[in-house]
């Protein structure tokens, strides 16, 4: 099993979700989240004084899927959340050791 | 009765007294048969729920244990031990505690729930004798009650109005019957119960028995299967039944905690006991609350609607005796209504009277409209009140915006002019969901204007209005579905709300819709977002003044009407009317002679216009005439089309009605201004007559001026936020003019006593170079501080 966190940009966020329903995954976690990668803040002008944003504003999504899934789930975010500018986010990757379905113990890929 | 009997009962005759007294009865039997085999000498009572005999399907059995001292304490633990084991096995939850009579009467201090819960005992078994040294609570447990009772609300926003609400602990649950009857106990008064509460009953002993716990939520989902049990002809039905029986505990539970409360002593009371003076002929303020002094002004609409601007302006709120009375007879709005409401609107409490107005029914009686959404339950995944409830605490959450200072919508929410249609539009704007179609956003629109309509509220209020309600949605969808950095995205924006007030007010009525969802609604992040959507398409309607307009029909306008429109910014045409720009044609042809023409009209407050050909020094000094008078400035706006005409408006108030009082004073303010504008006389010896009003300290730290010379291809903007003064538009312009600028578009806004104002400068025809314009800025900022002494 693989966790995937997929930081994406705030509008695209009915995008991937209808993405990853469309391939089957319904079950994923999505976090508001501020921060910013190499794009780095940007300076906003409003009535003549600048002012630095720093952070910037993204949701995240999370969710674990089977290891023979990974690449589709990958190519269903992309697909959906790329403008081709900066700031269309980032994918991560990780292993998932373990998954407990709390309600009645299950565990492993049938509990995700 | 066996417990399962009970149950079977219950679901078949819906007597929740019947089985609270049965469960109560059953479980009596139990305890007292166990404690047969406890020793002598101590004393088993029941408290809470159950002393009181009212043991819901679920609820913990509270028992309390009399020892006659602390050794006997130690020496029931190993006789209870199986005893208490029994009681787990028969299924009861027991809570217990053991005590000697001593501790329970000096336990209040320190443990208020402790003693409450002794407000209910019952004697079930064992040694009487210590049962009755038990003593009876003092009265000034009734503070206690109230504090726990406050801290309970808080925890449910201080609402009834929960879509899915806990009927225990929510306000005007079961648990604020429990503190009137209380409060009755301590205060020796009879306690009455308020009408229909039996609902309360029935709905909890469902919950309980359809769960199987001390499950006290009202979820959607309980709402379907209740509703179907009690045979209520929708779920919707079942909770406006619901509705009304907490509105009443509340309203009784407030009053008997208001009478503990108004026992405190000090700084409060004293300065509640000082609005009394504020009491009128037709209403009394006592203890910081409102009355209507006789039951012939609660019939009387003008007393009634005096009484609502009264808790308006001074933040007191309804008796509740009055409040009641209210209720009871509703009265037929008369006369100026939307004047008086609008008077409502404007004050700075207006709120709590809203709030006052919706509870009395008194706002439905000007609306009616509005009993559609009355306690309306709207099932959607994140709105957590109903729809009455979501659009007064967006109201409240607006206006409360303007005493704030953390966020920059606080500064919005000062600046904004039509605050008062704002708060109209957030009234209606979810009405149209009590309707069945799918969106509710143009029957919203719609039966907000037809209501406003009615009251005679003038096309241009309710034009602002019924764009907002129309619009109400954009801005959160754009937040949530666009890319905030696409200058299209931005762009569509600008187009859709056409002008900054209406930006500023759709911005704010974002604000409340979305932070009147639930209390975290409005996070961090959707904060951020919307100020980034405010500020882009801020810049995009500031940029568009120096884009040139299109009329957009071009067949619709004459010939001469083009020729005039040719260079004005499309601002020009968002803000003035057909017959506006029809009036400044003429007034372009009439300034032919003459070189300039003025007119004076009277226009919510003074509107003054200047039609003529540009040149140095004509902006300021027309400014300097009307300042001359002793006006204000609010607004002002300066534009120029492709052949050298300016239009110059200015709104100004006139504080001292000098207009309007004397006739001639029109005719002379004209010929100063004309006489002004050609230069006839100087602007200097007209300001020299005005005394200079000494500015606020705060002034300095508030004075900003910056010049950006990218945001427009021709001309360099200069920003100057600084507190108003009189003359300062002058002071401002004049230095422009001397310093060889040419002003070409100027935007002045002076709400909240600071303006707010953006200069397009030009100079020999081109932007200023960065140099010479951080020079003009630096004279400028020189202007905005305080004169010294």
């Amino acid at each position: 099993m693989k966790k995937i966190e997929a930081i994406v940009q705030p509008f695209k966020l009915n995008d991937v979700k209808e993405a990853l329903k469309n391939i089957g995954i319904d079950g994923m976690t999505v976090i508001e989240v501020r921060g910013h990668g190499r794009q780095k803040g940007h300076k906003e002008v409003y009535r003549g004084q600048e002012y630095q944003v720093d952070l910037l504003p993204k949701v995240k999504f999370e969710m674990v899927v089977p290891d023979n899934r990974v690449d589709e789930v990958l190519d269903a975010i992309t697909n959906a959340a790329r403008t081709g500018k900066i700031g269309d986010g980032k994918i991560f990757v990780y292993e998932a050791l373990e998954a407990v379905r709390i309600r009645n113990g299950d565990r492993g890929e049938s509990a995700v | 009765m066996t417990d399962t009997a009970i149950r079977e009962q219950f679901f078949a005759a819906r007597d929740p007294f019947a089985a609270l007294a049965a469960r109560t009865a059953y479980i009596d039997g139990i305890l007292r048969q166990h404690w047969q085999r406890m020793p002598a000498g101590i004393a088993l009572v029941a408290v809470g729920g159950y002393g009181r005999g009212e043991m819901f399907p679920a609820s913990d059995v509270d028992l309390l244990i009399l020892t006659p001292d602390e050794k006997a304490q130690a020496a029931i633990g190993e006789p209870l031990a199986p005893v208490l084991s029994a009681l787990w096995d028969e299924k009861l939850r027991i809570s217990q505690s053991v005590r000697t009579p001593a501790e329970c009467n000096r336990i209040e201090e320190s443990n208020a729930e402790l003693a409450v819960s002794l407000l209910d005992r019952r004697f079930l078994a064992g040694d009487e004798a210590l049962f009755q040294q038990i003593r009876d609570p003092r009265p000034e447990l009734g503070r206690n009650i109230a504090k726990l009772t406050h801290e309970r609300h808080a925890m449910y926003q201080n609402t009834l109005y929960h879509l899915e609400p806990n009927v225990k602990d929510a306000p005007g649950g079961l648990r604020d019957l429990q503190v009137i009857r209380w409060l009755a106990k301590l205060g020796a008064v009879a306690s009455e119960i308020p009408e229909g509460v039996e609902v309360l009953f029935e709905i909890r002993c469902f919950l309980h028995y359809l769960a199987g716990r001390d499950d006290n939520k009202l979820t959607f989902g309980r709402q379907d299967e209740i509703a179907g049990l009690l045979e209520a002809s929708s779920p919707e039905e079942m909770m406006r039944r619901y509705y009304r029986a907490v509105r009443g505990i509340a309203r009784l539970a407030r009053r008997r905690l208001d009478r503990f409360e108004a026992r405190r002593s000090g700084l409060l009371s004293r300065f509640l006991d000082s609005t009394a003076r504020l009491s009128t002929a037709d209403f009394s303020v006592a203890h910081g609350e409102v009355f209507l002094r006789s039951s012939a002004a609660a019939g009387d609409w003008n007393s009634v609607m005096q009484l609502f601007a009264f808790m308006a302006r001074h933040g007191l709120p309804l008796a509740a005796a009055t409040e009641e009375r209210l209720e009871r007879g509703p009265v037929e709005p008369t006369g100026p209504v939307w004047t008086v409401f609008r008077g409502v609107l404007r004050a700075p409490h207006a709120a709590m009277a809203l709030r006052a107005m919706h509870s009395t029914g008194v706002l439905e009686s000007i609306f009616p409209e509005l009993r559609e959404i009355e306690a309306l339950v709207i099932r959607d995944f994140y709105h957590r009140y109903t729809v009455d409830e979501h659009t007064l605490v967006a109201i409240g959450k607006v206006i409360g915006l303007r005493e704030g200072q953390d966020t920059p919508f606080c500064d919005l929410a000062r600046e904004t002019q039509d605050f008062d249609l704002l708060l109209v539009a957030l009234l209606f704007h979810d009405v149209g969901k009590a309707g069945d179609e799918e969106s509710h956003v143009h029957s919203s629109r719609r039966i907000g204007e037809g209501a406003l309509a009615r009251l005679g509220v003038s096309e241009r209020a309710r034009a602002v209005v019924a764009f907002l309600i129309e619009a109400h949605l954009e801005m959160s969808l754009a937040m949530s579905g666009r890319d905030l950095d696409d200058p299209l995205v931005i762009h569509a924006m600008a187009g859709r709300t056409g002008t900054v007030e209406r930006l500023k007010l759709l911005t704010l009525l974002t604000w409340g819709d979305i932070s009147a969802v639930h209390p975290e609604a409005m996070t961090e992040w959707r904060r951020g977002l919307l100020w980034k959507l405010y500020t882009a398409t801020y810049a995009e309607l500031t940029r568009e003044l120096t884009d040139r307009a299109h009329a957009r029909d071009v067949d619709e306008w004459t010939a001469a009407e083009q020729n005039f429109l040719e260079g004005l910014p499309p601002r020009y045409l968002r803000v003035h009317t057909r017959e506006e720009i029809q009036e400044h044609v003429r007034l372009e042809e009439k300034s032919r002679i003459g070189n300039i023409a003025v007119t004076l009209l009277r226009r919510q407050g003074w509107q003054l216009t200047v039609v003529g050909h540009d040149k140095a020094f004509l902006f300021a000094s027309i400014a300097a005439a009307i300042s001359s008078f002793g006006f204000n400035i609010l607004r002002a706006e300066a534009f120029s089309n492709a052949h050298g005409t300016v239009v110059d408006t200015f709104a100004f108030a006139d504080p001292g009605r000098a207009l309007e009082l004397n006739p001639g004073e029109m005719e002379k303010l004209v010929r100063t201004v004309t006489r002004a504008a050609r230069g006839e006389v100087s602007a200097a010896d007209l300001l020299k007559r005005r005394a200079r009003v000494k500015p606020d300290p705060l002034a300095l730290s508030l004075a900003r001026v910056r010049f950006d010379n990218q945001t427009s291809t021709t001309a360099t903007l200069i920003h100057l936020v600084a507190q108003d003064r009189p003359g300062l538009l002058y002071d401002v312009a004049s230095l422009i003019s001397q310093r060889g600028g040419n002003i070409e578009v100027v935007l002045v806004d002076t709400e909240a006593r600071k303006a707010i104002d953006v200069f397009y400068v030009t100079r020999q025809g081109a932007k200023l170079s960065d140099d010479y314009a951080a020079v003009l800025c630096d004279a400028m900022a020189q202007l905005l501080v305080p004169p010294k002494g």
